[in-house]
């Protein structure tokens, strides 16, 4: 009895297009289901045997791209992340991401998730424009330097902390924990020298003061990253930059790049000739 | 950097509460801890106590600034609500105005009080 239960699985997708009307309904459909099956590969056999009509977002099948959020169960998932089998029910809800706008189906509108994201420069801004554009030598990065954002850096742009986020449900405007992270990700790499140019950006009433550490978006978030902490860092660093307090980041040091200050390895010789 | 200064001023207003609404609770309604100590006020919240108080520059200062930091921080707070409810320049613009011109209002008129008590 238990083998076809888990043979079987009924996925309740939300069914919407805005150009043609109506309001969003739910569509069922009864999917095979097999160990170890996440559910895009559910919703990829919906589009492949059931309704080639339904729309979602995939790419990488691998947790990396962040194409494929969405709501599952009423929680944010990465579809390709999330395997049937984990919710130990013969039925799961799919929904799109919350707290955007939906294009079609579970398809959302990350237009502007990524216009907030461009917003607040999430590269490495220096003074030295001419090192930048061409440059001679290396930035020395120490290990505590490095890993005092390393968890930031694994962000893969997929709006799940967002969507989770009390603060960007009820403030249209608010930044999103995503963007506020990103900023302090940057603004904590001692390469950058881009603060004055984010700060204005982010320390205002819908950016990063409007925080107010629901903490929903580390719960949510897919690779492990925790948003909360970089806001309330980036707050930390906002008032010290204000109050003039703290003690002043030495920059990072430069290096000669390696191929100057080691010498070249020879090629090593072919093992196996070489058809002539 | 204006941002950062108003809520830097939430967080100096709330702990300035919490240090002035203490003495306040302490010295007025919390008499028996006092007394456990060895300090007796007299039945502080009797009617000639307070007018006794309210001649003393020192609690005058205290309950205007009392006033003025919790104006402060509720308006501040109310404000950064409604911002948040129909967040849109014009309404940033209007409900700033309104709270700044409805705080200065509040604060003459509600500090008049221990003035006028101290002047008697």
């Amino acid at each position: 009895m238990d083998t076809q239960k888990i043979e079987q699985i009924t996925l309740r997708v939300q069914r919407y297009n805005p150009e043609k009307g109506g309001k969003p309904h739910f569509q069922e459909f009864t999917v095979p289901s097999s160990k170890g099956m996440t559910v895009l590969n559910g919703l990829i056999y919906i589009k492949e045997n059931l309704d080639s009509t339904i729309a979602f977002r995939t790419s990488c099948r691998m947790a990396i791209c962040g194409s494929c959020g969405m709501l599952i169960n009423n929680y944010p998932h990465l579809a390709c992340h999330t395997q049937i089998e984990e919710f130990h029910s013969d039925s799961l809800t799919i929904k799109p991401l919350p707290n955007f706008h939906i294009i079609k189906d579970l398809v959302v509108d990350l237009t502007p998730f990524f216009e907030i994201h461009k917003a607040i420069k999430p590269y490495i801004l220096r003074n030295d424009l001419e090192e930048m554009e061409n440059p001679t030598v290396e930035y020395a990065q120490s290990h505590q330097a490095f890993e005092s954002f390393l968890q930031f850096t694994y962000c893969i742009k997929c709006g799940i902390c967002v969507s989770a986020c009390p603060t960007s449900a009820s403030d249209k405007l608010f930044h999103g924990p995503q963007a506020l992270a990103q900023c302090y990700r940057y603004c904590a790499d001692d390469r950058d020298d881009g603060e004055q140019e984010r700060f204005p950006v982010v320390g205002t009433d819908h950016g990063v003061w409007h925080c107010h550490l629901a903490g929903a978006c580390s719960e949510s978030c897919p690779k492990g990253v925790d948003p909360a902490l970089a806001i309330q860092l980036l707050k930390r660093r906002l008032v010290s930059r204000t109050l003039r307090l703290g003690k002043k980041e030495l920059p990072a040091t430069t290096a000669p790049p390696p191929a100057q200050a080691k010498p070249k390895i020879p090629f090593p010789e072919f093992t196996v000739k070489q058809a002539k | 950097m204006r941002y950062t200064y108003l809520w830097l001023m939430q967080l100096v207003t709330g702990v300035l509460i919490a240090i002035l609404l203490g003495i306040h609770m302490v010295m007025q309604h919390l008499e028996d801890i006092l007394r456990f100590f060895g300090v007796n006020l007299n039945d502080p919240a009797s009617w000639q106590s307070m007018i006794e108080r309210s001649r003393e520059v020192i609690w005058a200062g205290i309950y205007i600034a009392l006033l003025a930091v919790v104006l402060y921080h509720a308006l501040n707070g109310l404000r950064n609500v409604i911002l948040e409810l129909t967040p849109s320049a014009k309404t940033e613009r209007v409900v700033t105005r309104t709270i700044i011109a409805f705080g200065i209002i509040v604060f003459v008129w509600a500090s008049y009080v221990p003035i006028a008590l101290l002047s008697r």
